[in-house]
């Protein structure tokens, strides 16, 4: 059987009060947060956080395939799974695709998944990781919705899954709303609200009415449903319309964590597995020019549990996260404001020649004195001095401060200065410098001897490519 | 490491270096000539009597190879090497000239070194972010040295008030060299109230940028009796240099506590001069301050005193001019600024 393996989600770590938008641009409140990522992440580096949450436990070694959705791929041309499937340490020999240009581009990507896993018998293992960082006009009711994070699905055929997938069913529809052309426009635009809010309840109820219709299901039948909208009202007009019972249509998270894009799916999904009713069915639905829906069968609630356990999942995000005060954050890591940015030369050479040692995080481990060092380019020994003599070992992503500096000089612009310059020792062995990302009031919070979590993140645009590295953050609680 | 070294055989019969500072009015090629010509004025020679020279030039803008010299002399196709080797970049060109003149292969030889900092702009080192890696971390100059102030602090107790009494020192000291960039003395409450550069280290514990030129004649002693400084030449006991990581924050188990390459380098040359209690036998020393915390761990790395102990003894007095050992006497680094390849500690 085809199902779902294993899950993962990603929530940056700050929130921002809507009502700090409201009062920026003197607008009627809406309550709540929505979560915002740091200037140092896009949908790439998100996407490889939800990824590696979702491997907890999981040989990378083992994927088969990764597909990647966000409307928001930082390249047009060269495409984001390829990179992210090479930090997560996949195989060469997977599949790989980026699903893109519609929001339901998640779904469309599990739908294929399974087309994949059953069309051929060498994949089994399809990781789909759904991410978004979309940049909503400012002054705009969009920037009030539109929030960043990422989700990830485990699609893979076996045995004893604790979700098993028993259709799926998708439509298809030209609708003119909402937007974004590829060189015109800076913002998503929309032409009628209203008439959005119209084709979107169409394409939904069509779609959720259909898979339900195809497998002799009634509304009733369903145990939980996973379905997405920026429009909070809209979401629950929805349950209604399809007449599900109360408690069955999952929370649209509009309050907490505002509107995902892509991710916001699957978010929802993680969501209604915390919970579900015993051998429940449970729908995930996606919206975009058309619509997809997936039927799933709870299987085994212990191994549902047990997935839940031992990864941050959506709610070891939720509770790690910071509420911000000030708006002024968000213009500056929104890059809403035209100013020098940081930058220095690159080299996609030596980004591809070490690949293993920059994305994958390996280092080197001395044949003969056993000591584990960063990065490989060193072809001598830093204890023993013998010379190439060395086994590639995966570093943790996670260490101590042995030493810092607060560095206010940073050669152009930063996005918030001082940068702590952290040199690690990693649980396991080996040290390396990291600059630290997320730290409030670095000078009373960094210490010799603080615990941090490595973070994969865009550190500049050297070149004009963006260039990616790993950071260090205070720990959020990542296993 | 030492075999044979060069006690004795290299002497120094002639030095000058320009003004130390912002020197928006003069090219690199203006600093060395003053810096070049001075010092053959001072060994009593003139340009044609030079056989080679070697030049320490740090960055490409000021200069590339040894046409920087050759433009700035016209020296009629004499030999001319450019070395560079980051702040040693200076001693170093004196290093290979001492080589060169006590091999025999030349008799007189010309070392010396320039940086024109000041007209890339911006503050902190320029370009610093046009070389090095795609995406390893690439702190500040005054970061890297910090890495080692922050556990100085955990290790030793040291704060940053005591890192304040280097640079308070130096620039007493500097007040008095009509050469320094700076000549104003500095008070603790100055030095701790000045902005944070990289924490911990504020303004006032970096060097400046500045730009300057200094030159240094050398000939062999048994030739130096015809020139200027016949009775009161320099004799060289010892040059040596050591080379580690550029990464130390690779080096699993470093401590920071000390410069392995200082600690070397003062092992070999002590042995190369015959000294064996360096605290007892030397009287000046001019150490590399580029920040305040360097002096303080080159002054135990040079073992004028124990590990740990340097704040101690700065504070009680050791390193002052008229202490046991003066320490940068002239300013060091604190009052000239760093202009990166000359060589003004050899020439102070």
């Amino acid at each position: 059987m085809i199902g779902i393996k294993s899950y993962g989600a990603y929530l940056p770590k700050y929130l921002l009060p809507r009502e700090l938008i409201g009062k920026a641009w003197d607008f009627p409140l809406v309550p709540g947060t929505k979560a915002v990522a740091s200037a140092d992440e896009d949908s790439i580096t998100m996407g490889v956080e939800a990824g590696l949450d979702c491997l907890i436990g999981i040989d990378p070694k083992t994927i088969d395939g990764l597909f990647f959705a966000s409307t928001t791929q930082p390249y047009t041309e060269k495409d984001s799974a390829s990179l992210i499937a090479a930090v997560l340490d996949l195989r060469e020999d997977i599949i790989t695709a980026d699903f893109t240009d519609s929001l339901k581009a998640g779904t469309s990507a599990v739908c294929r998944a399974i087309d994949a896993i059953k069309a051929n018998k060498d994949i089994k293992n399809v990781l789909i990781i759904a991410a978004d960082k979309r940049k909503p006009e400012p002054a705009t009711m969009w920037e009030y919705g539109n929030a960043d994070g990422a989700a990830a699905l485990l699609i893979a055929e076996g045995d004893a899954l604790a979700l098993e997938i028993e259709d799926y069913y998708s439509i298809a529809a030209n609708v003119t709303g909402p937007w974004k052309r590829t060189e015109k426009d800076s913002f998503i635009r929309t032409f009628e609200p209203k008439m959005d809010a119209q084709f979107y309840i169409k394409s939904i109820t069509k779609v959720i009415n259909e898979i339900l219709k195809r497998n002799n299901l009634e509304a009733k039948d369903i145990g939980g449903a996973a379905y997405a909208y920026s429009n909070p009202r809209l979401h629950g007009r929805i349950a209604k319309m399809l007449k599900f019972p109360q408690g069955v249509a999952q929370n649209g998270l509009f309050f907490q964590i505002g509107d995902l894009g892509c991710a916001m799916p699957f978010v929802l999904l993680i969501s209604a597995l915390k919970r579900p009713k015993p051998d429940a069915k449970i729908l995930l639905a996606g919206y975009g020019d058309g619509a997809d829906a997936i039927l799933m069968q709870l299987k085994d609630k212990k191994a549902l549990r047990a997935l839940g356990k031992g990864r941050m999942g959506l709610v070891g995000h939720q509770k790690s996260m910071t509420t911000l005060k000030n708006y002024t954050w968000l213009i500056d890591n929104k890059e809403l404001l035209v100013k020098d940015r940081y930058t220095r030369k690159s080299s996609a050479v030596i980004l591809w020649r070490e690949t293993k040692s920059l994305y994958q995080l390996y280092g080197n481990k001395c044949q003969k004195c056993g000591t584990i060092q960063y990065p490989m380019m060193f072809p001598s020994c830093y204890n023993c001095r013998s010379d190439g003599l060395f086994d590639p070992v995966k570093l943790k992503l996670k260490g101590e401060i042995f030493t810092y500096s607060l560095d206010h000089l940073v050669g152009g612009n930063y996005y918030a200065t001082p940068v702590p310059r952290c040199v690690l020792d990693i649980e396991g062995g080996g040290r390396l410098l990291a600059d630290m990302t997320e730290i409030e009031k670095p000078e009373e919070n960094v210490k010799i001897g603080m615990k941090v979590e490595l973070v994969f993140r865009k550190v500049h645009e050297g070149a004009d490519f963006n260039n990616y590295y790993w950071k260090c953050r205070p720990p959020r609680g990542r296993p | 490491m030492v075999r044979h070294g060069i006690a004795n055989k290299i002497a120094i019969i002639g030095c000058e270096m320009t003004k130390y500072g912002e020197r928006w009015d003069k090219s690199q090629y203006d600093l060395l000539a003053e810096a070049c010509l001075g010092a053959f004025k001072d060994a009593g020679i003139n340009k044609d009597d030079i056989d080679a020279a070697w030049l320490g030039v740090f960055y490409y803008f000021t200069g590339l190879s040894g046409t920087t010299l050759e433009d700035a002399l016209r020296l009629n196709g004499k030999p001319i090497t450019r070395v560079e080797n980051y702040c040693a970049s200076g001693m170093d060109a004196f290093r290979n000239a001492c080589f060169g003149v006590a091999s025999g292969a030349y008799d007189i030889g010309l070392a010396c070194g320039v940086e024109k900092l000041m007209d890339e702009g911006g503050s902190g080192l320029p370009g610093f972010r046009i070389f090095g890696h795609p995406v390893l971390p690439l702190p500040s100059a005054p970061a890297m040295f910090s890495m080692a102030a922050t556990r100085a602090f955990h290790e030793w107790g040291w704060t940053k008030e005591d890192l304040a009494h280097v640079a308070v020192k130096n620039h007493d000291n500097g007040s008095h060299h009509p050469k320094a960039h700076f000549r104003r003395p500095l008070t603790i409450d100055q030095v701790m109230k000045a902005p944070m550069i990289a924490d911990p280290l504020g303004r006032a514990d970096c060097c400046a940028m500045s730009d300057g030129s200094a030159a240094l004649v050398i000939t062999r002693p048994e030739l130096a009796e015809s020139y200027a400084h016949a009775d009161d030449y320099i004799l060289v006991k010892a040059n040596e240099i050591s080379i580690y990581t550029m990464a130390p924050w690779y080096w699993p188990g470093y401590d920071f506590s000390e410069f392995p390459a200082t600690l070397k380098a003062g092992e070999m040359a002590y042995k190369e001069a015959g000294i064996t209690d360096p605290r007892k036998e030397i009287d000046l020393a001019e150490v590399h301050d580029c920040f305040t915390i360097t002096e303080l761990l080159n002054c135990q790395d040079l073992k004028f005193c124990e590990k740990g102990k340097a704040v101690e003894e700065l504070k009680a007095g050791t390193f002052n001019w008229d202490g046991e050992i003066a320490v940068n006497p002239s300013g060091g680094l604190k009052s000239f600024g760093h202009p990166i390849g000359t060589l003004a500690r050899a020439t102070c």
